[in-house]
């Protein structure tokens, strides 16, 4: 036992080396911190105070073509949620009341929305001012609620411009992972239709970068001021094509029908001077969170308000496009410009079937530009029967149906032109007649067309056979000074020789100046106008009206299209509402200035 | 009693008072930008009690070693009464009641009751005849330990519990027990620990075995310490199911500081983000972010020296341990040129529990020591500590004064 008896020097030496290896240790431990692991733990530090906060880039104003505001930007209070602040007691069930979201749908905004948990997420956009006043004064009432300024988009309301604004929405976590853009964040403003996805990237800018210093709470102190801001670039403003005066006659025109569309182009260059879908809808209600009921109201509507009808609606096009029939006969020289055919005796016997003319009456014998006068229906048939299906598919087809014209608006509808490939498809090989080529040849039967094709499919009437690209963009202007412009294109030629498009030419004057036109009461002393007039028939309900008007004749400057839905003949609904588009137009020409100050007046 | 003030330890002194102005200027800084003016005052608070600390200081250093060794059961046994009366009436505060509120003065008498301890151990190994591997010397010097430890871990104070045995281990050891029995003694504790994992216990078992085989420390002994081994290493699970939630976290999260970022763990990783920031020359004084954004929790008192390392760098946290050491080099030396035994335990008491402290303390703030609670002596805020640190210095002072008594 006695070995083990440390005498009192040891002792003291032992103490002596015992707070010196615990001196060693902890110098060790400092020196591991402060020299070796120094640089990844000073950048830790650095990451843990500072915080990369986006800056939000004004988006793009969108304009007319003399540059009044059609989309603008105006401030609005945002509720947004610190995550990493709210009690979850008391921030929830409060908000809920005051916004009237219930807690569920704020839940749901904020991890939509969640960038990470120290950045406000928005919750409700748009709010009033009495409500941020609430908010400000019982702000404890509401702990991680911050309300922020924001812009939020204002579309000029009253000009049925959303067939081709669109509108912006939240940008989800599941769209973003789903569309891989990396340069949008949760709860980004995003176009969601027309020219506001179709420019989002241009209208949007680019965002900037600050850098800012946080508490450990995650509280915003300031400025992080070892870093440079990257300054945001502002988004780039698009002048459009689209006349704001046109555009509101058309909106007010169709205003006690139903549904329709209309569309203004010039034939010179493509340019889409106004369109519109009625009915329409307010696209300020996208940018703010949709309460769930008026979302189902809008979508479940059974007049299908989000329905782009010039670009996507669907419709059998009627006698208008007799004009290809009539071409194409002429173009195979099945006729000439003299040559009548079998007079009309009000039908057509073909096999044991009587296809009928519109007029029971009959229209008698008839040359090609008469026949389109009046829309006869017997003299059509007998050409539709010679040209035969494929023939018919081939003209319609060079014609601009079938297939996108190519706006510069997304989501265009392609129609549909039967070929006797389709009906072997649907029908069987050999197991459907000859027959159905009377239909197309008058509009009916399996043929689709978009307002849009049609219009133009005629601005190329109106302009030598040459059809000009169809566009909405003038040109894009950005912050730089950058100016793109949008110069007009030949996107293709009608495949009528001048000789054929005079006889059609006449055929749209008739229509409107002569004796039996369909149209013949839009003839005036002011200006001279033609058109053809169609009368869709339509499985569902009443037939559907269509008119496509071309002034001045001489020299064609403007194509209107206008369908109304379930309205009954052309001549009787789309034509005078085309008259009026037209008259507004004609009148802006000749007395430009009282125009557009009754404009300016409308406008406030 | 009047002293020759010139004879006094005047190095070891002005050491100490370096470390409680450097603790001052640190707590400052750690509260500079707090939000609250009651936060932002503590420094001034802590100067104040630095002043009572200096007078209680002094009245220590005169007060004649032969009444404190005469009144050392005395203030043992009012320790023990004031540690049952902190469990029947104290104030809890964040689930311990560890204190006695009196208007804004709180008092723990676990802070006493260490300092009374030291006492009373001091003069039971000063005056026993026993052998220091006697039974008898052993278990009562054990019993006089436990008691306190008992309330205190009742209270509960995991930390400051593990103080009351470092003051027991010191004084076996400064009074003649071998580092062999000593470290068989704690054997079973190691136990309790290794026998988390099967593996780890049966390794640590081997070498247990050796250890026994090697230094031959008595048969029957050798047999006590096996059975006590096996006892111990078979209770942990029903050890770990005792423990409070928050200790459980606080041993997983010493094991891994990673498994809880933003909880448990996080203190551990701020903390060392916070020194290792300040690499060698610091960021200087008011300009260590993780302390002036509120990264850094608890900085003004467990946290103190995250502050120094954050924003004196390398050389001021060196300064500061080398201000310890100093006071570490200084007690030992006197301790063994001291011709009574008794204040020469007194010495090892007071220095074993700052020792302990200093390292337990700094070690956690450099990740590989658990979060215990316990303040680093001097630097960290609170009055009763730094009461009680000035106290034990206090001792020390006079030992060395009176080291030709005997």
């Amino acid at each position: 036992m006695r070995r083990f008896n440390v005498p009192l020097e040891h002792r003291e030496k032992i103490n002596l080396i015992v707070v010196f290896i615990v001196l060693l240790i902890l110098i060790g431990g400092l020196a591991k911190l402060q020299i070796i692991e120094h640089a990844g733990l000073a950048r830790q530090s650095e990451n843990n105070r500072i915080r990369v906060a986006p800056i939000i880039p004004r988006r793009g104003v969108v304009v007319d073509r003399e540059g009044r505001l059609i989309i603008d930007n105006r401030p609005s209070y945002t509720v947004s949620v610190v995550p990493a602040e709210i009690s979850p007691d008391t921030t929830l069930p409060n908000l809920s009341h005051l916004l009237e979201l219930d807690t569920l749908q704020i839940k749901e905004q904020i991890h939509k929305n969640m960038v990470n948990r120290y950045l406000p997420a928005p919750v409700k956009r748009d709010v009033s001012f009495e409500t941020v006043a609430v908010l400000e004064e019982q702000s404890t009432r509401y702990p991680g609620v911050a309300t922020q300024v924001e812009q939020v988009r204002q579309y000029q309301k009253g000009i049925g411009a959303e067939s081709f604004t669109g509108y912006v929405g939240e940008l989800s976590r599941a769209d973003l992972l789903k569309e891989g853009r990396d340069d949008y964040r949760p709860g980004s403003m995003v176009g969601k239709e027309g020219l506001e996805k179709q420019y989002d990237r241009q209208l949007r800018g680019q965002e900037g970068t600050a850098y800012k210093e946080v508490s450990a709470a995650g509280r915003y102190l300031g400025d992080y001021e070892g870093k440079e801001p990257v300054p945001a670039v502002e988004g780039a403003d698009l002048v459009l094509t689209i006349d704001i005066d046109l555009q509101r006659i058309c909106a007010q025109v169709l205003d006690t029908f139903c549904c329709g569309a209309v569309l203004a182009l010039d034939p010179r260059n493509g340019e889409v001077l106004a369109m519109t879908s009625y009915p329409g809808y307010n696209a300020n209600i996208f940018s703010s969170v949709m309460p769930e009921s008026l979302w189902q109201a809008i979508s479940s509507d059974s007049t299908h308000p989000l329905l782009n009808r010039p670009l996507n609606g669907l419709y059998p096009p009627g006698s208008i496009v007799k004009f290809v029939t009539i071409g194409a006969a002429l173009q195979q020289g099945i006729i000439n410009e003299n040559k009548t055919l079998r007079p009309c005796t009000g039908g057509f016997k073909y096999g044991n079937r009587v296809f009928r003319c519109w007029n029971p009456q009959g229209h008698g014998s008839l040359t090609a530009a008469h026949a389109l006068e009046q829309s006869c229906d017997v003299f059509t048939y007998q050409l539709g029967l010679e040209l035969g299906v494929d023939g018919l598919s081939w003209y319609f087809s060079r014609c601009g149906f079938g297939r996108p014209t190519g706006i510069d608006l997304s989501g265009e509808s392609p129609g549909l032109v039967p070929s006797s490939a389709y009906y072997n498809k649907n029908y069987g090989e050999g197991q459907w007649t000859p027959a159905l080529a009377l239909n197309i040849s008058i509009g009916q039967g399996e043929l689709l067309v978009t307002p849009l094709q049609l219009a133009q499919f005629f601005c190329g009437l109106a302009n030598d056979g040459i059809v000009y690209q169809p566009h909405i963009i003038k040109l894009i202007s950005y912050t730089s000074g950058k100016v793109d412009t949008v110069s007009s294109r030949v996107s293709f030629t009608l495949p009528f020789s001048p000789s054929t498009l005079k006889v059609l030419w006449e055929g749209m004057r008739l229509v409107v100046e002569g004796k039996h036109g369909t149209a013949r009461f839009l003839k005036n002393e002011r200006y001279s106008l033609g058109g053809k007039t169609g009368t869709a028939e339509n499985p569902h309900g009443e037939n559907h009206s269509w008119f496509v008007g071309v002034a001045p004749l001489e020299a064609p400057e403007i194509v209107v299209c206008a369908i109304v839905e379930n309205a009954g003949h052309g001549s009787d609904v789309a034509a005078p509402v085309v008259g009026k588009i037209i008259a507004r137009y004609m009148e802006k020409k000749s007395k430009p200035a009282e125009v557009a100050l009754r404009s300016a007046k409308e406008l406030q | 009693m009047t002293l020759n003030y010139r004879e006094l330890d005047w190095e070891l002194i002005g050491s100490v008072l370096m470390l409680s102005l450097i603790g001052i200027l640190l707590i400052m800084s750690a509260q500079y930008y707090a939000d609250s003016a009651f936060e932002r005052t503590y420094f001034e608070r802590q100067l104040l009690w630095l002043t009572i600390a200096v007078f209680v200081f002094a009245g220590v250093i005169h007060l004649p070693l032969r009444l404190l060794d005469f009144s050392a059961y005395l203030l043992y046994g009012l320790s023990i009464v004031l540690l049952v009366l902190v469990l029947l009436v104290g104030t809890p505060r964040m689930g311990a009641s560890r204190w006695f509120s009196f208007g804004p003065i709180n008092f723990a008498p676990s802070d006493f009751a260490k300092l009374a301890l030291v006492l009373a151990l001091s003069r039971f190994f000063a005056y026993t005849k026993l052998p220091p591997v006697s039974k008898r010397r052993l278990a009562f010097s054990a019993m006089l330990t436990i008691i306190p430890v008992a309330l205190i871990i009742k209270q509960p104070d995991m930390g400051t519990a593990l103080v009351f045995f470092i003051i027991l281990f010191g004084l076996w050891f400064w009074g003649g027990l071998s580092p062999v029995y000593l470290a068989l003694i704690l054997s079973p504790l190691v136990s309790l620990v290794a026998a988390s994992h099967w593996l780890a216990w049966a390794v640590y078992f081997a070498v247990l075995l050796v250890f026994l085989f090697l230094f031959r420390p008595g048969f029957l002994f050798g047999v006590v310490m096996v059975v006590a081994n096996l006892a111990f290493g078979m209770i942990t699970p029903f050890v770990w199911n005792r423990l409070a939630d928050y200790q459980k976290l606080r041993i997983l999260t010493f094991l891994d500081p990673g498994r809880d970022p933003r909880g448990a763990g996080y203190q551990i990783i701020q903390s060392k983000i916070a020194i290792g920031s300040g690499g060698i020359w610091g960021k200087g004084l008011l300009h260590g972010s993780q302390t002036r954004l509120d990264f850094l929790p608890e900085r003004h008192t467990d946290f103190v020296f995250s502050v120094l390392g954050e924003e004196f760098g390398l050389w001021g946290s060196l300064l500061v341990l080398l201000l310890f050491a100093f006071i570490f080099y200084r007690a030992v030396r006197i301790a063994a040129r001291c011709r009574s035994r008794f204040a020469s335990n007194l010495i090892i008491g007071a220095a074993a529990i700052l020792l302990f402290q200093f390292f337990v303390n700094i070690g956690m703030t450099l990740g590989f020591m658990p979060v215990t609670g316990l303040a680093l002596p001097f630097v960290s805020y609170g009055g009763t500590s730094l009461v009680l640190s000035w106290s034990l210095i206090g001792l020390i002072v006079s030992a060395h004064y009176h080291w030709q008594e005997y």
